[in-house]
């Protein structure tokens, strides 16, 4: 089928391996995302702040720099566990601002004009399609969550005093676990929205809704029950209990948790349950359409 | 032996508590095969469910051999497909629409690129391949929506109503496109349409669908072969001589009122001799009408036909 002889030819040439199709999907997201202008902004904003929490590591494990900014080592903030704690809450905040930007688009541009049906008359399946389109907001979700915290967390390995490593090694479970669960939920979420809600602005209003409405009917709930269980359905509230049990945290650092009212399992429990509902609603869109006439 | 084009073995589709096709069963052995029937006679359904995209409530349909349920991803390896909807990104350029479904058809980028600057030519987009798909033309959106479903190189290619909304001059484009992708290939076809031209001129053998029945299955070829000619005269002066002299050379007459004849003559016969012999008998054709057994005829035969019920021939 050369351009010039203008002839059709079957294709006999090499396929690529079918378990690795799926990231066909992520690239082309990825070349459509870095299009735009806003979302390398939004990008660069959310990275900020890292460069903030490492010039404090830089600052707190240097004592020349100190004394030239006249600060003493008993005014600075120490860099442990609460530290990394904050810096993971900010960071994943800050996640979730930019899964309402991409989140949004990254299904509805295919249901808007029917393309579905093209995909999945190949030898491709619906799950790798969510995979794929999953594999877009779990590489960029990272970029501001557990990967720049882990990079702090070696800077601070790395100017802290010999042992600071070991006695701190724990602290990389709750970093990457935590941000886990929290990129998991925000991607199906949205995905979820976004299979559902062609607008993107409509998209990102119920994605806010979806994490302040429920957390407004849990509180009336605990009101008119008398119990405390209604918090389940506050998503916030369970991830910083799940990042406060994580960080062995009872200091209150991130505002009051209860954390001898909830148990932490529970809390994971219903962070794993928002992604199965997700699943499931996942399931029922992605489908080839079909018009049944008469 | 080759396995045949589409088996269908007692095929039945529930879409919620609707059974939309009814224990099909038959087989179509041919390269091209069109799928036609009224609306809502079940033929996206039956095309959805020979993609996987449904699953069959009782028997199977097999295509090349495969089954459309167990070995679905299998035989959609071998698939095109052009949906009777519109299916296409709307920001996304015609030729990085096209590539990025080859790609996902398992072709790696440099191949899928450049088989997608192919199949835009080949189509006649190739002016339009950079511009944004959303801004095509209905017509232009049809062709690439071809472009996609070719780009892959399919063994089989699964065409639902792809003429729908096209302009003559662009749908006699198009299927002399089909015509020409299924002389230059051994690819199969199955071409969906409620349009009979379509289907008669790109296919071989015919599946007809009624309330999600088989109403009919029908070998164009076969009937094209078996075909007599038919010649509807209406004449003046003719007197028993004539229809002797036409039954001598192997014709069949039928004689009606006001001069009108209708002849029924064998592929030996050619036209010019029933002027001859009219010339000679001093008889004037007033006017002739001389026409095959259309596809048109097995068409409405198979709509009328009550035997059908039960699902098979």
């Amino acid at each position: 089928m050369a351009v010039y002889k203008r002839r059709y030819n079957s294709y006999t040439g090499s396929l690529t391996p079918e378990w690795s199709r799926f990231f066909v999907l992520t690239r082309y997201a990825f070349a459509d995302l870095f299009k735009s202008r806003s979302f390398v902004l939004l990008l660069i904003l959310s990275i900020i702040p890292c460069l903030f929490f490492a010039g404090y590591i830089f600052i707190a494990n240097n004592k020349t720099v100190q004394l030239l900014m006249q600060l003493r080592s008993a005014d600075l903030f120490t860099v442990e566990s609460q530290y990394f704690m904050i810096i993971l809450t900010v960071q994943n905040q800050a996640a979730f601002l930019l899964n309402c930007w991409v989140g949004p688009v990254l299904i509805s541009g295919d249901l808007t004009n029917g393309a579905l049906p093209l995909f999945l008359s190949r030898p491709f399946t619906r799950t790798g399609y969510v995979l794929g389109k999953l594999a877009v907001l779990g590489l960029l979700l990272s970029v501001v969550t557990w990967v720049p915290c882990l990079l702090l967390f070696s800077l601070q390995s790395g100017l802290a005093s010999n042992g600071w490593l070991w006695s701190h090694l724990w602290m990389i479970v709750p970093i990457v676990l935590c941000s886990a669960i929290w990129i998991l939920m925000l991607s199906l979420i949205s995905l979820a929205v976004s299979a559902w809600v062609k607008l993107r602005i409509v998209a990102t209003g119920v994605i806010f809704i979806t994490f302040f409405i429920p957390a407004g009917f849990g509180e009336m709930f605990n009101a008119i029950m008398g119990t405390y269980w209604g918090r389940l359905l506050n998503f916030s509230y369970m991830f910083r209990l799940i990042v406060a049990s994580g960080f062995r945290d009872r200091s209150g650092l991130l505002g009051s948790l209860g954390l001898e009212e909830i148990p932490v399992p529970a809390a994971w429990g219903a962070l794993i349950s928002v992604c199965l509902l997700s699943l499931v609603i996942l399931n029922a869109r992605l489908r080839a359409r079909e018009t049944v006439r008469g | 032996m080759t396995n045949p084009t589409i088996e269908l073995d007692g095929l039945e589709v529930q879409l919620g508590n609707r059974t939309i096709l009814h224990g099909l069963t038959g087989v179509l052995k041919s390269r091209a095969i069109g799928l036609l029937g009224p609306n809502g006679a079940g033929k996206s359904t039956l095309i959805n469910t020979l993609l996987g995209f449904h699953t069959p409530s009782k028997g199977s349909a097999r295509m090349l051999g495969l089954d459309s349920h167990t070995s679905g991803k299998a035989l959609r390896s071998l698939v095109g497909y052009m949906p009777e909807n519109d299916a296409f990104i709307s920001k996304m350029s015609g030729v990085r629409f096209v590539r990025y479904m080859a790609e996902i058809s398992g072709l790696p980028p440099d191949q899928a690129m450049e088989r997608a600057h192919e199949a835009f030519v080949y189509v006649g987009l190739g002016e339009a391949r950079y511009r944004p798909v959303g801004t095509y033309s209905l017509g232009m959106k049809q062709l690439a929506k071809l472009a996609q479903a070719i780009a892959h190189g399919p063994k089989v290619l699964i065409l639902d109503e792809p003429t729908n909304g096209m302009d003559p001059p662009a749908r006699k484009r198009l299927i002399e496109l089909i015509r020409e992708i299924r002389e230059a290939s051994d690819i199969c076809l199955l071409l969906s349409s409620h349009l009979l031209r379509d289907v008669e001129e790109t296919c071989d053998e015919v599946l007809i669908l009624r309330n999600g029945k088989i109403a009919s299955i029908c070998n164009l070829v076969e009937e094209r072969r078996a075909n007599r000619k038919f010649l509807e005269l209406e004449t003046l002066g003719a007197e028993a001589t004539f229809t002797s002299s036409l039954e001598s050379l192997g014709c069949e007459c039928a004689v009606f009122s006001n001069g009108r004849i209708k002849v029924v003559m064998p592929d030996s016969v050619e036209i010019r001799e029933v002027f001859k012999v009219a010339a000679d008998r001093g008889v004037q054709i007033r006017r002739m009408n001389h026409r095959r057994d259309s596809l048109e005829d097995i068409f409405l035969n198979a709509m009328e036909q009550t035997g059908a019920a039960d699902g098979r021939l």
